[in-house]
């Protein structure tokens, strides 16, 4: 783990459709590495829904978003957590995720996030 | 002192967060910090509405809003994308999509979000309602 | 209002700035009229990039910023591609603009 002091954090709680929030949070992540601003990502608490495989929102009538995640790579946003302790509560395990994040506890969560200059949350 | 920015994520009558973030946004012009700008982006957008019709006896949190930008020369951006999408549109934005009607004026600005990028780098802290 | 292009004696629904309005719609022999739109004449090098920025909608449901579409071209056709300059020369009007409305994906958001 860097130290980080400069850098912005995004915290993602919320499930993936249960607002335009989660949606909104990627779009914004992607736009301030676009502008040049280093990015970590975390998703705790019902954020954690927001990485799960196998979704299938238009039948909800919603915009796939999340296949986005994937995409991270090429906005050099690397810096992607998210909160074992969420994980465990929801029964979830890293293998129930599309995509490869660095699995913390609350307590590493917390003391990370000290580590950044601003925090945005959705 | 600190230069401070406010990003405005909550919509007027969802919570308590936008009238906070007004209250906040006055105790700071009053402080010996600096008001660098305020952003509304997400649900936040309902903020820069200029239709809203508040009864006279409900606080007037548009026009309060109005008139921090206007005597402390605080910029009020709203993110363009989040703010169209709900139908907060300036008369550029309407122009655009043949549209007739605009709800956001000045002094509410319809920006990027490399705006909300600036204010980050040049701002000692960010805070978030 | 409603906007469309005609093509092959249909009319294919599109915005107002000449993007098409579904994704589905798009086929490879509407790219030369799409381009037409933005004066440009579609060279191998160009088609390079459109696919490429297709592709990219197609698997992340977003269309690339400029920042990632340099990565992602770096990567995978290497860094004389994957830099802004040569995008640039094929797209001048912006690569994010015009390679997406050549790949028939929607209009990418204002605030970038």
């Amino acid at each position: 783990m860097k130290e980080s002091s400069n850098q912005l954090a995004v915290l993602n709680r919320c499930g993936p459709y249960a607002g335009n929030s989660a949606q909104e949070s990627l779009e914004l992540v992607m736009a301030m590495s676009n502008f040049g601003q280093e990015v970590s990502v975390f998703f705790i608490e019902d954020g954690v829904y927001q990485l799960l495989t196998n979704q299938n929102p238009s039948i909800i009538g919603r915009k796939h978003f999340t296949k986005g995640f994937a995409a991270l790579h090429f906005y050099d946003i690397e810096n992607i957590y998210v909160c074992a302790n969420s994980l465990l509560e929801r029964g979830l395990t890293p293998d129930d995720l599309m995509m490869e994040a660095q699995a913390l506890s609350k307590d590493e969560i917390s003391g990370l996030l000290q580590n950044h200059k601003q925090v945005i949350r959705f | 002192m600190a230069t401070i920015s406010l990003l405005i994520t909550s919509a007027p009558l969802m919570s308590q967060s936008a009238h906070s973030a007004l209250r906040f946004a006055q105790t700071v012009v009053q402080s010996e910090h600096t008001l660098q700008g305020v952003f509304f982006y997400s649900e936040g957008v309902h903020n820069a509405n200029g239709l809203q019709l508040t009864p006279s006896d409900e606080h007037r949190l548009y026009a309060a809003w109005c008139e921090l930008a206007l005597q402390h020369g605080c910029p009020l951006l709203v993110c363009v994308t989040a703010a169209t999408k709900r139908g907060i549109l300036s008369i550029k934005d309407a122009k655009e999509n043949d549209l007739n009607h605009t709800t956001l004026e000045a002094p509410f600005q319809s920006v990027g979000l490399g705006e909300l990028s600036e204010l980050i780098h040049s701002s000692d802290r960010l805070i978030q309602f | 209002m409603d906007y469309y292009l005609e093509f092959n004696g249909q009319q294919i629904e599109t915005d107002k700035a000449g993007y098409l309005l579904r994704v589905a719609d798009w086929q490879p022999a509407l790219a030369p009229e799409l381009a037409k739109q933005e004066d440009i004449e579609l060279s191998e090098a160009h088609w390079e990039v459109v696919n490429f920025v297709r592709n990219f909608y197609l698997e992340f449901e977003t269309s690339p910023a400029m920042r990632a579409l340099v990565k992602a071209m770096a990567l995978t056709l290497g860094s004389e591609k994957g830099n802004s300059r040569y995008l640039f020369r094929l797209f001048p009007k912006g690569p994010a603009k015009q390679a997406t409305k050549i790949a028939g994906l929607p209009k990418p958001a204002k605030c970038l």
